[in-house]
């Protein structure tokens, strides 16, 4: 029985006191206020780095704990904008309502585009995803009534969060709408990875024919895995969408796709935790260099992934528990190990 | 559908296939040999162009000299990658490969940036390859009859030196079970460095031949991956001839959709590949995994 | 919540209405500063440094700084974050630039909420304007230049025309006006043809347009690697030979001539401004910016970030350099003056940029380089797009 668990800590039983369990969820919060309080005027920025961590997470789900290799996430995060921004014109303006159909829409399309995919494995999944958001980036394009083409989907209006918080330029309700669902979303995924679904997810990444050996039905429990992806890729599509009043098609794009790839690996692709710290590094090194000098971003950023993957493959997560680890041996007695 | 109609798009389409068949056989053989998926592969060919439109003026040589060294340097470069940096990621998981060279990809668009410039360059072509051939029920451009008859000599040289030769059988010994080889005395290493290097050499002569479809810009590398990709899933991987039927499948189908329904030519691209992929994961020639 | 809001907004304010009476107006330019447009960026850089040099840092005793940030690309989040940065971070009392469609749209939005006047450089879908009220233009709308060209081609006796447009925003403008117009006059259109826009290979619709041989082919293109790609292929395909007209718009910008030039030669184009525009104000522009960037080019570009700075000039100094969004705007409508690329004005009703379009063909000038010359001039042509969209 032992041969099925994966060679790694389990999760620790439900004796633990609750706020120990969040302690993930609170950093989180508290890091968001403090980035409001000491960046107040970069609330554009930081709202951009919370729906970009969203996205993030969701690939981290499908890639970094299922090993599904996607690189056509953008497919879902677009779907769900568009989803967000219809739903704003035609249905209601409500934010909340927009969010979730938003995630809806993405979890529908993963669910389509996974059904006929995920037979698939390694470089022809690869291959399909990208050929299935490109697809779709097409079919949208050519859909000039419904997607507004290449100028984009714009002119909806988002009402006020809960009937209280107005969406102004000063970005306040923005910033705290997209921090709120992002410590929200973090807490869900976080759960379901370190459920048994999680753990399974894990052993099939591992080791697909050892899972399907044991009775294990690796196809549809893939397909569950990027279904739940797609609905969190597409909740940060359709904030992204509320947040800048515009859904457009760079959204679908391929290198939406591999820009967010590139976040998980940077940060740590099998810790969620290192989505969002990816993500945070990526777009504070080219809200930097683009300041400074906008042609070099490329080369920055390029070397930056091949010195992580040689350097760092656990990614800056890792260099973060070093840290961690190194403070606590500094601060006190040797801990439970 | 006219006879008119279908010889162009035969034309044209050939033409196209021929340009993407260059450029990606290199990169079917590499990920066929060292199943490293080379996603800056574009780079190469992008490489290869602009060098090939900057040599001659630069250095004063004849056009034709130019693209000779433009293509060797192109080698040269990729031999330095692959031995400095490649070589590490053999044992690595597929998605850590893939990554390393989207950073190389960014890079290099980066360097040409700053070497090139961003704008569209154009490459000067020998004035013997200018003008246009009238073929009776239409014109078509003297250098598109070249490329065309520069791939099917790529093919015809690829085949005959690869496939039939002594070179090849090491090739695929090394490909079929790199330990046995290794062990019979076949130098792994030299045929990893010299597949790379050919490929690399074939991807630039295929940027340099499809110029004037395909233009020199630093955005080239990224702008065409997903098409490169798609000839060499499609084709399956590390097959001479699978490259070469991929490449006509899709250029014609493009093509013949750029004819008729201009708005849905990408589609029709990208959907011919799922239906491809789909039916046979292994790409139409490829071997099963 | 919303009194603290309140507050704080308040208190911002406060302070950039101090920051303005110590005299420094800040306009942000968000702009295309690297990546495959970056030399829109340089050219609207250089142009604004140029209109510095030769009219002054101040407007009305007001020193006025002009701050870049880069946007690369088609990322409407991102341009609303950088608006947002630039109002609320960097107390810019005006916003400037934006290339693309999309990215203006998401922050018309904002403006509409903050109330700062936006002067799009380039942006050139007719209804943008429609989206706030504080949104002005100084560069052109397709429609604007495409019925000039279907009145031409109506002059020289075209009978029937095929149009070949880029298959987005502006390339669908232009199809719309010019076909209406041409159509209106007598003409014929024989076939509508729209290009993907990611088409690099023009061949197997030059091909097309051969088979229905038409007097005139008027086409639009996005310019860069496609508008070269057309051009080559009309000339491949035999359609110069073969006696069809090539009506455009900006396939011959400066930039293009510079790169395609010999392709180019005897091409018609119906567009704004011209380099070679026979004016002192536009030789003391071109020399100017030629001064401060030696590397930028003297394109349409150079004009519309020159004149958009002059509004922003007008409207500082109507406002006296107070925050005041519907003053400056008011002041803004109905202004007239004239540009490096002849006389201009901003329409009092629709704040549409009212400007001559003329007709130019690409010759080689005494030094042997390739200029576009006019010929014909179409005086104060409106943006016939928000026209026909109201006649509906």
């Amino acid at each position: 029985m032992s041969a099925v668990i994966p060679p790694m800590a389990m999760a620790t039983p439900a004796r633990v006191r609750p706020w120990k369990q969040l302690r993930a969820e609170i950093v989180l919060t508290l890091a968001g206020l403090l980035a409001f309080v000491v960046f107040p005027q970069d609330l554009g920025l930081l709202t951009n780095m919370a729906t970009m961590s969203i996205f993030a997470l969701s690939l981290s789900l499908v890639l970094g704990q299922a090993g599904i290799a996607t690189l056509g996430q953008a497919a879902l995060y677009g779907a769900g904008a568009y989803v967000a921004g219809w739903t704003a014109l035609y249905l209601t303006s409500d934010p909340i309502i927009g969010l979730l159909l938003g995630g809806l829409g993405g979890g529908l399309i993963a669910l389509l585009s996974g059904a006929v995919m995920l037979r698939s494995t390694k470089l022809t999944l690869v291959m399909l995803t990208i050929a299935v958001a490109q697809l779709l980036l097409e079919l949208a394009n050519w859909a000039r009534w419904l997607t507004g083409g290449d100028d984009g989907l714009a002119g909806f209006e988002v009402a006020p969060l809960f009937g209280i918080w107005e969406f102004n330029f000063m970005g306040h309700t923005g910033y705290f709408y997209a921090l709120g669902a992002l410590v929200l979303m973090f807490f869900l995924v976080r759960n379901l990875v370190e459920s048994p679904f999680g753990l399974t997810a894990r052993a099939i990444r591992q080791d697909p024919g050892r899972v399907q050996a044991l009775g294990g039905r690796v196809y549809l429990h893939l397909l569950a895995v990027y279904t739940v992806g797609g609905v969190v890729a597409g909740l940060a599509g359709a904030l992204t969408a509320q947040t800048s009043k515009v859904a457009n098609l760079f959204m679908l794009d391929f290198t939406t796709s591999a820009g967010v790839v590139v976040m998980i690996v940077l940060g740590g692709t099998r810790r969620l935790a290192g989505a969002v710290l990816g993500t945070v590094a990526y777009m504070t090194i080219h809200h930097i260099a683009s300041t400074l000098n906008p042609y070099h971003w490329l080369f920055v950023i390029g070397s930056m992934l091949i010195v992580v993957l040689i350097v760092l493959p656990e990614g800056l997560i890792g260099l973060l528990d070093r840290a961690v680890a190194y403070a606590k041996r500094l601060g006190g007695s040797g801990g439970t190990r | 559908m006219s006879v008119a109609l279908l010889s162009s798009i035969l034309v044209d389409g050939i033409t196209y296939a021929m340009i993407l068949f260059m450029i990606t056989v290199g990169l079917s053989m590499t990920m066929g040999l060292m199943r490293v998926v080379n996603l800056a592969h574009g780079a190469f060919a992008m490489l290869g162009g602009f060098l090939a439109a900057s040599i001659p003026q630069r250095l004063g040589v004849p056009i034709g000299l130019g693209f000779v060294l433009a293509i060797a340097i192109v080698a040269l470069v990729a031999v330095l990658f692959e031995r400095i940096l490649l070589r590490r990621f053999y044992r690595r998981d597929d998605l850590d490969q893939m990554l390393v060279t989207i950073g190389l990809m960014f890079v290099a668009t980066a360097a040409v940036n700053l070497m090139f410039g961003s704008s569209v360059t154009s490459v000067a072509l020998p004035e013997a390859f200018g003008g246009s051939v009238d073929l009776g029920f239409r014109s078509i451009p003297r250098h598109r009859l070249i490329v065309v008859a520069c791939g099917l000599a790529v093919v015809g040289v690829l085949w005959l030196s690869v496939d039939r030769s002594s070179f090849g059988i090491r090739v695929r010994a090394a490909v079929d079970n790199a330990p046995i080889a290794r062990a019979i005395g076949i130098d792994t290493t030299r045929i990893y460095a010299a597949t790379f290097a050919i490929g690399a050499a074939l991807a630039a002569l295929g940027g340099i031949a499809g110029a004037e479809m395909l233009p020199m810009e630093p955005t080239y590398a990224s702008k065409y991956l997903v098409i490169l990709l798609a000839v060499v899933a499609v084709g399956g991987n590390g097959n001479l001839f699978g490259s070469f039927f991929a490449a006509l499948l899709l250029g014609i189908v493009e093509t013949s959709m750029k004819y008729m329904v201009p708005q849905l030519a990408s589609a029709a691209f990208f959907l011919t590949m799922i239906i491809v992929l789909l039916v046979r994961p292994q790409g139409l020639f490829g071997r099963q995994a | 919540m919303t009194l603290k809001l309140m507050a704080a907004m308040a208190v911002s304010l406060a302070t950039f209405a101090f920051q303005s009476r110590a005299d420094v107006i800040k306009v942000g330019v968000i702009a295309p500063m690297s990546g495959p447009f970056s030399a829109v960026g340089q050219t609207w850089e250089g142009a604004t440094k140029a209109y510095q040099k030769l009219n002054g840092t101040t407007a009305g005793g007001h020193t006025i700084e002009v701050i870049y940030r880069d946007l690369p690309e088609i990322n409407p989040a991102q341009a609303k974050a950088l608006a947002q940065e630039l109002i609320i971070k960097e107390g810019a009392q005006y916003i400037a630039g934006l290339y693309f469609t999309p990215d203006t749209l998401a922050v018309a939005a904002l403006a509409q909420e903050a109330k700062v006047p936006v002067v799009i450089f380039n942006a050139s879908t007719s209804s943008l304007l429609e989206k706030s009220d504080y949104l002005l233009r100084t560069s052109y709308t397709l429609p604007q230049m495409a019925v000039p060209v279907a009145k031409y081609a109506l002059e020289k006796n075209v009978k029937n025309v095929v149009s070949l447009v880029s298959d987005f925003g502006p390339g669908l403008d232009a199809e719309k006006a010019f076909n209406t117009a041409f159509v209106a006059g007598g003409g014929k259109v024989l076939e509508a043809i729209r290009a993907p826009l990611k088409t690099t290979d023009f061949g197997p619709l030059m091909q097309r347009v051969k088979a229905l041989k038409p007097d005139a082919l008027y086409v639009f293109g996005p310019g860069g690697p496609a508008t070269y790609a057309m051009v080559k292929a009309y000339n491949e395909a035999g359609l110069r030979a073969a006696g069809v007209r090539f009506l455009g718009t900006g396939e011959t910008d400066e930039d293009q001539l510079r790169a395609i030039g010999p392709e180019l030669l005897g091409i018609e184009t119906g567009m704004f401004y011209s380099a070679t525009h026979n004016s002192p104000l536009n030789k003391a522009a071109v020399n100017a910016l030629t001064e401060v960037t030696p590397k930028a080019i003297p394109t349409v570009q150079l004009a519309n970030a020159f004149d958009g700075l002059h509004v922003i000039y007008h409207m500082v100094k109507a406002t006296d350099g107070k925050r005041d969004g519907p003053k400056a705007m008011a002041a803004a409508k109905g202004f007239s003056w004239e540009s490096p690329r002849g006389p201009v004005k901003i329409d009092p009703a629709s704040r549409e940029f009212v400007q001559n379009v003329y007709m130019r063909v690409v010759e080689k000038d005494a030094a042997g380089r390739f200029v576009n010359r006019e010929f014909r001039t179409f005086e104060m042509q409106p943006d016939y797009g928000r026209i026909q969209n109201a006649t509906k």
